[in-house]
């Protein structure tokens, strides 16, 4: 059974851990390796080979810096598909899910790459007779991410190539569920040959993720995972005084206006909801049809989301796979057996499931509930799988209150025809990242990626142009030689 | 099967160019008339490019936000009978060129208005384009006179 090592100072090492866990394949429930849970030592042996590293990288110029990245570019596009393979077979995502993923890790690459213009800094004359001032944006010290299950390969670069491309040094937890895949990454990047310490790996769990919070040496973490860890993070940073961006979970309502093109949006709308079988903070979880429209798109909606095929990702053309792991498809049938409680109507149910030839993999099927009432559990917390709520409303107005009413402030989505309903609701809805005719509103690398209330902790979010910021001290430097 | 993800199209044009890649091969080495194994040979060849094209245009064209079912596709309408390089003359070779030509023609063609990604969809047309060439050149080859239409 293949054991995880850690990656410090530009090595594979063992970790110090005693306690291993153990990672699985989603699509056919088998276990494929195991992952140490390293200790807060190994934690600060990656944190003193970063601390290390950073002077020298922090004084290379920010082009040569970015050449390394031009490489690992190259690099990246070699392990491909493999990279790919790895993510599918332990996050039970489809290959074209996995795919498209890791091709948004690589435009991370591509836009980190233009420091030279995103890391300048800016300067005024005679800002009083005779003195000038500049703000120069230098790099601060190591810095950390702590990543979720779900985007394996994809979240911790939204933060590790802007951080190193601005010269700071680097440290990764990947997720205790999936960490072959970042494990493969670093593969590329012990090949890229980054100066020993600059970019650095530690496998683990909450020893890990503490370790990292109150390390002293550490200038700044940046987290994505479930709300209540998000806050712990963020509470965590704010306790050690360091820099933080702490993006948490969400419950992401999805509108249908009477005027919508129900056929044209019907690919779309069931994107939003199974893609990565609901796991994803993305993801469509409440479908609201406004007014008359609620027949005919439940109709449509079910009968597409009926015709899903469920499966093992590696299979090309398999539309939806398995849950992440045992657990959590434990979680989300709890939830289905809420909803049933709570009196929402079970309109397709994808409990039993069977996929041929993987009896014991993590499968639900697509599962909807109608008559939802929003103060119902499964319209108010998240459940991320592939489970949706009809929720009914009678006009924007009252759409425009369910965001309200939400704990969470993620995603949102609206389909219409009407530009005038459109832009009321870009200008009034309460959520940070908006999808009008489009069902998963995920920024790319050159757009800010994080959301709003009880989904996002911080105020830089991830990648686009402000995390440069995040990344950088400005220091402002006032001059006077006449 | 049906060809519903754009991984499932993009691979199974990758396919197609790999076995009609190989089938060339083949019949490139049985071919008598030279002018008819040089076409043969830059069609193997051209297959071979558009192979490598098409899993370059998957990796770099997959756009996460935008992965959704597709229909109308069945592969069965555009798979390539192996047979096809058993051709024995020189007549023979040219029918299954033109064949697998004509196969990869309409498949091209009507995968262009499957995927939304206009990337793909040009590179899909251009290979279509460049079929309906070849195809012209298998005809004015003259031994094409005594064959008829191919389908």
């Amino acid at each position: 059974m293949k054991q995880l090592k850690n990656y410090i100072n530009g090595e594979w090492v063992d970790s110090g851990a005693k306690e291993y866990g153990d990672i699985w394949c989603p699509a056919t429930g088998e276990k494929i390796g195991e992952v140490p849970f390293s200790t807060a030592a190994d934690i600060d042996k990656a944190v003193q080979a970063a601390k290390e590293a950073y002077w020298e990288w922090r004084c290379t110029p920010p082009l040569t810096r970015a050449r390394y990245f031009f490489k690992l570019k190259n690099l990246f596009e070699d392990a491909f598909e493999d990279i790919s393979r790895t993510l599918v077979t332990e996050e039970g995502k489809t290959l074209d899910e996995s795919r498209g993923e890791v091709r948004r890790m690589i435009e991370n690459v591509e836009h980190a790459t233009g420091v030279t213009t995103m890391m300048t800094g800016y300067n005024l004359e005679d800002i009083a007779h005779g003195i000038d001032c500049t703000a120069e944006r230098q790099p601060i010290g190591v810095f950390g991410v702590i990543a979720p299950f779900n985007f394996p390969a994809m979240v911790p670069w939204w933060f590790l190539p802007y951080a190193v491309v601005c010269g700071n040094t680097y440290i990764v937890k990947p997720s205790e569920q999936v960490p072959m895949t970042q494990t493969r990454i670093f593969e590329a990047i012990d090949e890229c040959g980054f100066p020993e310490g600059v970019i650095n790996m530690v496998h683990g769990a909450r020893d890990a993720v503490n370790g990292l919070l109150y390390h002293p040496d550490i200038k700044g973490i940046s987290f994505v995972g479930q709300s209540a860890t998000a806050r712990y993070v963020y509470k965590a940073c704010g306790e050690t005084g360091k820099r933080v961006q702490s993006l948490g979970g969400a419950k992401n309502f999805v509108f249908v206006m009477p005027d919508a093109e129900l056929d044209r949006s019907m690919p779309s709308l069931i994107t939003s909801f199974y893609g990565c079988a609901g796991e994803r903070c993305l993801s469509g979880s409440v479908l609201v049809p406004v007014g008359n429209v609620y027949r005919d798109l439940k109709e449509k909606f079910v009968a597409a989301a009926r015709a899903l095929k469920v499966g093992n990702g590696l299979q090309e053309g398999i539309q939806m796979g398995p849950l992440v792991s045992k657990k959590h498809k434990e979680k989300v049938l709890g939830y289905i057996e809420k909803g049933i409680k709570e009196g929402a109507k079970l309109i397709l149910d994808g409990r039993n499931i069977k996929v041929d030839g993987y009896p014991d993999g993590f499968y639900i099927g697509p599962t909807i509930f109608d008559e939802v009432d929003p103060n119902m559990s499964i319209a108010k917390e998240e459940i991320f799988g592939p489970v949706v709520s009809i929720v009914r409303t009678g006009n924007l107005e009252e759409s425009l209150k369910l965001l309200e009413n939400s704990e969470y402030g993620n995603a949102t989505c609206l389909y219409t025809t009407n530009g005038k309903t459109a832009r009321e609701f870009k200008y009034r809805a309460v959520a940070s990242m908006m999808g009008i005719n489009l069902g998963i509103a995920a920024p790319m690398s050159f757009f800010p990626f994080g959301g709003s209330k009880g989904s996002f902790f911080g105020d830089i979010k991830g990648h686009g142009r402000e995390v440069f910021q995040f990344f950088t001290d400005t220091k402002v430097v006032i001059q006077r030689w006449t | 099967m049906a060809l519903t993800t754009f991984g499932a199209i993009m691979g199974f044009a990758a396919e197609i160019s790999g076995k009609a890649e190989e089938i060339y091969r083949v019949l490139t080495q049985k071919a008598n008339d030279a002018a008819l194994r040089e076409v043969l040979r830059g069609l193997s060849e051209e297959e071979g490019k558009n192979h490598d094209l098409m899993l370059k245009a998957r990796r770099e064209n997959v756009t996460e936000m935008i992965l959704e079912p597709v229909t109308g596709l069945h592969q069965e309408d555009y798979e390539i009978d192996p047979k096809a390089a058993d051709a024995a003359d020189d007549t023979g070779l040219l029918r299954a060129a033109m064949m697998l030509e004509e196969r990869g023609k309409r498949f091209f063609k009507d995968a262009s208005s499957k995927v939304p990604l206009p990337e793909v969809s040009r590179i899909f047309r251009k290979a279509a384009q460049k079929k309906e060439a070849n195809l012209a050149k298998l005809q004015g080859l003259g031994l094409s006179q005594t064959l008829g239409s191919s389908g």
